[in-house]
């Protein structure tokens, strides 16, 4: 990019001279041209000023007085600047803080301690998402989730098998290879559902493209089909839930069903 | 402890109690001027050290009590005489016209509430005041008095070149009395290692190290002096973070490729890689290396961190913890088994700031990056997840630079709100805060020992602050424009500053002095580094060039008894040409980051900006 040294001012608009011109008197000479722009968009002369002239209006009618005044100029100013432009606090100030916070020693260390970081609520490692159709965590096997309208197809048919769609973490769908035909009057379902991390695999055509979906054979009945599913939690490394854990042997068994 | 200049409340609440008759100011000034250009020439030098301050603090009184015409007639009538070095200032002041301006303007309103500090030879300040306390001038005597602070000292007036060397700050010089205090300028205790030797593919045994047939070989720079050096502070003085396996690990690395490190020297001169980015748009903001010159970053002002593998091996996330839980957590290559191949790529962009990041430094475990904005945020990253793990709010205003301790846990942080900021990883707020700074915070440093923090500012001045206490230590004066890169000597002992005036300037912690003036570059110098031994100091500038240095030479000519604290200032020699080992050009690339890897190579790191 060229730095300009002036904005030619023949065919520069009357702002973008003025601009150029206070850019000269604070000794500013090399600049790129659309620094005068970016300036007349930022600090706007006219919305400047015609926002500071409407706040004189009002001041110097609330003062009952017959025009608007320096005065009133002078005090739409402050006000304005108080509320726009803050600056850095005083040196008074800095120093008083500076004293109390030099005064107390510098704490221990604790050995041993892992990643040295704040408490959790003052750092940015939780999940900042929640996932909308998950109602409650699953705590154990007997805790059951219901989740309300998991269209798994028809009632009284056998459920067809729907393809997961998307790998969105949300519309899981159970393609129930379940050997009998199974009626889905009056299900309920338990589905604990994978997080928007990729363990949700792209449909694969043949397997079940939901991870660890232990379909237990006994529970399995006209009445309830219990799914249970792992919740992975993509940041959160703590505190998994007990069926991860039991997921492991299970899988061997009620993999690819 | 150096207290330093409390600002008194009561005459900064009051209204300014008028320093004689406004309107007779510029006779006040023209009359003092004249006296000073008729003294003697030893003493004209010394006094004429008065014209700025005065200037500025007249003209600001003037300003502050809404005595328009008289203020700008005096600026129009004697702003030309001042030195060069004050232009800057002066185009500042001359559109501060009225008192509303100065509400806003911070540094001003500082300096107005402190002393501007003179040091002046004895013999000259008698002269001084025999002047002005003749009657017709007690006027111009009260505001000497109310505004100047003169640190007089015994010893031969100092010559116009002597004085312009330690001059151009907003502060004025450094009373003596500011530098006495003691600084641990040692360093700390290295641990003992014994490392196997030789054998290029035997990976740093633990720390007993099987010697097997080899006799291990001890770390040489851990065991100099079984006794303590004296200006080493005690290893405890701080809390410092214990050394974890890795660390070690990572040491005996250190000291195996240490043995292998090209020595330097005016007959050997390091080479020099440069990394160019390039298509940057002039967006390049800040650069970082870590030790083991094994990842650079880049801070940009699309508010973007960037983070390249510099060598062949690539970047790796962590796996997710479903996988996580999946692996031998007892195999041998764990590290290895961890990381997520699926994600292995050079580069790794990093999103979170919401403004240009001016600052950025890999912890020394390479664990984690810090990066700081100007948004007011200092934001610490994993290098593992290549995740925002915290942000660290404190200054509300941009913030200028941010550095890792070289023990890792603590850093500092500095910007526009005039002071600089010790925070800790694990404590949301910061644990000290170092006040004192009339400008922005450009700069900040640790020391090798982690003890002390340098920064420098916008007000032309380098402090040297103590972690321990929070009290400022050392004083710096002599730069003529903001400070930009600090740097210091690999032994604990020199402080290397540049600045926008284009110079370095050494400095003596221990002494509390200035002992060398490199000229040379031509613009404002970014970086600075020494070599991992000291023996070369490398400067990197806006002017497109490297330069070297001959650090060796630059400090052992010192003849220490000319060391007189006494007086405050050593004659500095004229020898800039005589350090200078070669300049280095670029292809219109001004230089960003300097940085020496274990072995003495040097990399340079810098945006190409096609003008």
């Amino acid at each position: 990019m060229e730095p300009a040294k002036m904005a030619s001012p023949k065919s520069a608009p009357k702002d973008a001279q003025v601009m150029a011109q206070i850019l000269k008197d604070m000794g500013i000479t090399e600049y790129e041209p659309r620094v005068i722009n970016q300036m007349l968009d930022g600090c706007v002369p006219k919305g400047y000023v015609t926002t500071i002239l409407e706040d004189a209006k009002i001041y110097s009618s609330h003062a009952k007085k017959s025009s608007v005044d320096a005065d009133d100029v002078r005090l739409a100013i402050q006000c304005r600047t108080d509320q726009s432009f803050t600056s850095p606090p005083p040196r008074d100030f800095l120093l008083d803080i500076a004293r109390q916070k030099n005064q107390t020693p510098l704490p221990l260390i604790k050995p041993y301690s892992g990643p040295r970081l704040p408490p959790d609520r003052y750092c940015l490692t939780a999940p900042n998402y929640r996932l909308k159709s998950l109602q409650k965590k699953v705590s154990s096997s007997a805790g059951r989730i219901t989740v309300p309208r998991l269209s798994v197809g028809a009632v009284s048919s056998r459920p067809s098998t729907p393809t997961l769609g998307t790998p969105s973490a949300q519309a899981v769908s159970v393609s129930a290879k379940v050997g009998t035909p199974v009626s889905l009057t009056g299900q309920r379902f338990t589905v604990q559902i994978p997080s928007s991390q990729a363990t949700v695999k792209a449909a694969t055509p043949t397997t079940p493209t939901v991870q660890n979906v232990l379909i237990n054979p006994s529970l399995i009945g006209p009445k309830n089909i219990l799914i249970t599913t792992n919740m992975v939690s993509s940041q959160n490394t703590s505190g998994d839930p007990n069926p991860l854990k039991r997921k492991h042997e299970d899988d061997d068994d009620y993999d690819n069903l | 402890v150096v207290v330093e200049d409390q600002p008194d409340v009561s005459a900064v609440l009051s209204a300014y109690n008028q320093q004689g008759d406004p309107t007779l100011y510029e006779e006040y000034y023209s009359g003092l001027k004249h006296f000073i250009e008729c003294s003697l020439d030893c003493h004209r030098a010394e006094l004429s050290q008065l014209f700025y301050p005065l200037f500025v603090h007249m003209y600001l009184e003037l300003v502050y009590n809404q005595h328009e015409s008289e203020a700008k007639s005096f600026f129009e009538r004697f702003h030309g005489d001042q030195e060069c070095y004050y232009q800057d200032d002066l185009r500042v002041l001359s559109s501060l016209t009225k008192k509303e301006h100065m509400k806003g303007n911070e540094t001003m309103l500082d300096f107005r509430t402190s002393k501007f500090v003179l040091r002046i030879s004895r013999d000259s300040y008698q002269l001084l005041k025999r002047h002005l306390q003749e009657k017709q001038n007690n006027q111009i005597w009260n505001i000497v008095q109310e505004h100047l602070y003169i640190d007089i000292f015994d010893g031969m007036p100092r010559s116009k070149q002597q004085i312009d060397a330690m001059v151009g700050s907003l502060a004025g010089e450094a009373k003596r009395e500011a530098n006495k205090a003691k600084v641990f300028f040692g360093l700390l205790k290295e641990p003992e290692f014994d490392v196997p030797l030789d054998d290029e593919d035997e990976e740093g045994e633990n720390e007993e190290g099987k010697p097997k047939k080899k006799k291990p070989k001890k770390d040489s720079a851990g065991s100099k002096s079984k006794k303590q050096d004296p200006n080493a502070p005690p290893q405890n003085r701080i809390p410092l973070p214990e050394l974890k396996d890795s660390d070690k690990l990572d040491k005996i690395m250190n000291v195996k490729e240490a043995a292998r490190r090209v020595r330097l020297g005016p007959d050997c001169l390091p080479s020099i890689c440069f990394y160019t980015f390039l298509n940057a748009y002039q967006g390049l903001t800040a650069v970082d290396i870590t030790d083991d010159s094994s990842m650079i970053v880049g801070g940009f002002a699309d508010s973007t961190v960037r983070v390249w593998s510099v060598t062949p091996k690539k970047l790796r996330s962590v796996k997710t913890a479903a996988d996580l839980s999946l692996i031998d957590k007892e195999s041998d290559d764990v590290l290895e088994r961890i990381m997520d191949e699926k994600t292995a790529s050079e580069l790794k962009i990093l999103y979170g700031h919401s403004g240009p990041v001016y600052g950025t430094s890999f912890s020394p475990d390479r664990n984690y990056l810090l990066s700081c904005s100007e948004d007011g945020t200092v934001r610490l990253w994993s290098l593992q997840t290549f995740t925002c793990l915290v942000g660290y709010k404190g200054h509300n205003y941009p913030v200028w630079d941010t550095q890792f301790s070289p023990y890792g846990y603590y850093f500092v942080s500095g910007g526009h709100d005039r002071v600089a900021r010790l925070w800790a990883t694990d404590h949301y707020q910061p644990l000290r805060i170092f006040a004192g700074h009339l400008a922005d915070v450009t700069c900040t440093r640790f020391h090798p020992n982690s003890n002390y923090i340098a920064t420098g500012s916008a007000d032309r001045t380098v402090r040297l602050w103590d972690v321990l206490n929070g009290n400022c230590v050392r004083i710096f004066t002599g730069h003529k424009g903001p400070i930009h890169s600090l740097a210091f000597s690999p032994n604990g002992r020199f402080l290397a500053t540049g600045a926008t005036d284009g110079r370095v300037l050494l400095w003596d912690i221990g002494h509390g002095l200035m002992v060398g003036e490199l000229k040379g570059h031509t613009d404002t110098i970014y970086a600075l580094r020494f070599s991992r031994d000291g023996e070369i100091l490398a400067s990197g500038s806006m002017d497109n060039t490297v330069r070297l240095w001959d650090a060796v030479k630059a400090f052992e000519d010192l003849e220490t008894d000319d060391f007189t604290t006494a007086t405050g200032h050593i004659n500095l020699p004229e020898n800039s040409q005589d350090l200078l080992l070669g300049t280095y050009m670029t292809k219109s690339t001004p230089v960003v980051h300097l940085h020496f890897t274990r072995r003495n190579l040097l990399l340079a790191a810098g945006a190409y900006s096609s003008q």
